[in-house]
């Protein structure tokens, strides 16, 4: 066998279990033996290159969102074989009505307290509630703005903050959102809300930045009740968490 | 309060976004049988994926994408084009998956549509010395193993280092390149091989075996540039103004 053979036998028939030819060329061709000692080491080399890799993470992220996007992916609703229809009903509007009349009883405060500006604004109706302005402790008369905390339904906002009588009486409109959306969150925690962690944790990582910019709106306007533009940016927000709430609540029924 | 205007600008952004994500994701409210668990095998997830599940499409992923990822980040040889090209390649997968009948192993149905995109992909960016299509031909010329006089020995040198070998595979052309790693590095025999490439099994023989040759000349220039440096550096001794 000649060099050029050997070569052939190689290409057709790989490094391993070589033909008596082949290997009698060998023990007496150095060339040829380099070559396979060669050979034999880049394979060998070849095999300790790992075969796997790990991708990042965002490359399903977006792989995923594109998949949703041309509709491959459909999400079936997790309804139990032998549940009556009624009960699949009630089982699917349930969180929808939840997060639903959280988002409805944000927007009714709203209008309720936008009102109550409009009839607070005018002084003359101010003065016709002595009882409240005997407890009220003292404040500037000239300012006609009214701080969300100071009204109550039995009362025309006035300035300054709410006598503790009258707050007791009733929650004021923002107290009342700001409630109603903590339970509408009571059920976030213990819910799952999206197949990808990542997802999920963007989700709640949005809760937390609306959470923490509520929190700053409502003392800032403790601080300064007058500040119009506060109580609009704490209402907007209100609206904004209600509707984050109800998209979490929408992803969530379908995972758990 | 400057501070809140951004907020609220994003914060009303990612709400529009996670609505625009779970729109899409509950889709249709009919009243359907409710999703399996995590399935355990392959079949199994390929089923639940035609029919759209989501789950399965993730179990997918997982199952066959750190393979995937590992053969383009190989093919082109840095991280950004490999993740468009395993992004490009499971996306065409998840179209098609439709029309996979098992007539084949689902990887190497997937291993093909890989190396069909990253070889468009190379094909965009060669140069027209640079041809991809004679790689695929047997050579007719087989002269035998090139007697370098003083070329040095690989195994004796232990030259033949994961660094150095990642570097040569880089500089295979195309065809080389997917052979030598589907079979050396990541295992596949030389019929799954022809069914990925769409060649024979024998011109898969052919093209490792030069492949590995070839690995062989570049790894010689490499430990020829690497000599030569060495006696470069070694001239200049330490502290000289040179």
């Amino acid at each position: 066998m000649q060099c050029k053979e050997l070569e052939f036998v190689l290409e057709s028939e790989g490094l391993a279990q070589l033909p008596k030819d082949a290997r009698l060329h060998l023990a007496t061709c150095a060339a040829c033996q380099g070559l396979l000692a060669d050979l034999n080491s880049i394979v060998s080399a070849a095999k300790s290159l790992p075969a796997e890799v790990a991708p990042p993470d965002r490359i399903w992220i977006s792989l995923r969102a594109q998949l949703e996007a041309e509709g491959l992916i459909k999400e079936p609703v997790e309804v139990s074989e032998h549940s009556s229809w009624w009960e699949s009903f009630t089982g699917w509007m349930k969180p929808r009505t939840f997060a639903t009349a959280a988002a409805g009883l944000v927007v009714l405060a709203v209008a309720v307290f936008v009102t109550r500006i409009q009839h607070g604004s005018n002084p003359g109706v101010a003065k016709n509630q002595p009882a409240v302005e005997t407890l009220r402790p003292a404040q500037s008369t000239t300012a006609t703005s009214t701080s969300p905390s100071s009204t109550s339904p039995l009362n025309v906002p006035s300035q300054g903050p709410v006598p503790s009588r009258a707050k007791e009486l009733a929650p004021s409109p923002s107290e009342s959102a700001s409630f109603t959306l903590t339970q509408a969150e009571l059920d976030v925690p213990d819910m799952q809300l999206a197949g990808n962690s990542q997802v999920d944790a963007s989700l709640r990582q949005n809760l937390r930045t609306l959470n923490a910019f509520i929190a700053e709106c409502e003392l800032h306007l403790k601080q300064n009740p007058q500040d119009e533009l506060a109580r609009e940016y704490l209402y907007t927000a209100y609206q904004q968490k209600a509707d984050l709430l109800a998209a979490m609540m929408e992803s969530g029924r379908g995972e758990n | 309060m400057c501070a809140s205007s951004v907020i609220h600008g994003t914060t009303l952004g990612a709400t529009r976004r996670i609505r625009a994500i779970s729109g899409a994701a509950t889709g249709q409210l009919a009243r359907q049988r409710p999703a399996p668990p995590v399935p355990l095998t392959e079949a199994e997830a390929i089923r639940l994926a035609q029919a759209g599940n989501a789950p399965a499409f993730e179990f997918l992923y997982q199952l066959h994408g750190r393979r995937v990822y590992a053969l383009c980040l190989r093919m082109v040889g840095n991280p950004a084009d490999a993740e468009d090209l395993m992004q490009e390649a499971f996306l065409q997968l998840f179209r098609k998956i439709g029309t996979f009948r098992g007539e084949s192993a689902f990887s190497t149905w997937l291993h093909r549509m890989t190396v069909n995109v990253v070889l468009m992909r190379l094909r965009k960016k060669s140069l027209p010395t640079d041809s991809l299509e004679e790689t695929l031909e047997p050579d007719a010329e087989n002269s035998g193993p090139k007697r370098d006089v003083g070329a040095p020995d690989l195994r004796l040198s232990g030259a033949v280092d994961r660094v150095n070998l990642e570097r040569c595979i880089e500089k295979l052309p195309p065809g080389y390149r997917t052979v030598f790693v589907l079979h050396d590095v990541q295992g596949y025999e030389h019929n799954e091989i022809a069914n990925i490439m769409g060649c024979s099994v024998g011109n898969s023989k052919s093209q490792l075996h030069k492949a590995r040759t070839r690995l062989r000349e570049l790894l010689q220039e490499e430990i020829r540039q690497q000599a030569r440096e060495e006696r470069k550096a070694a001239k200049t001794p330490s502290g000289s103004l040179e």
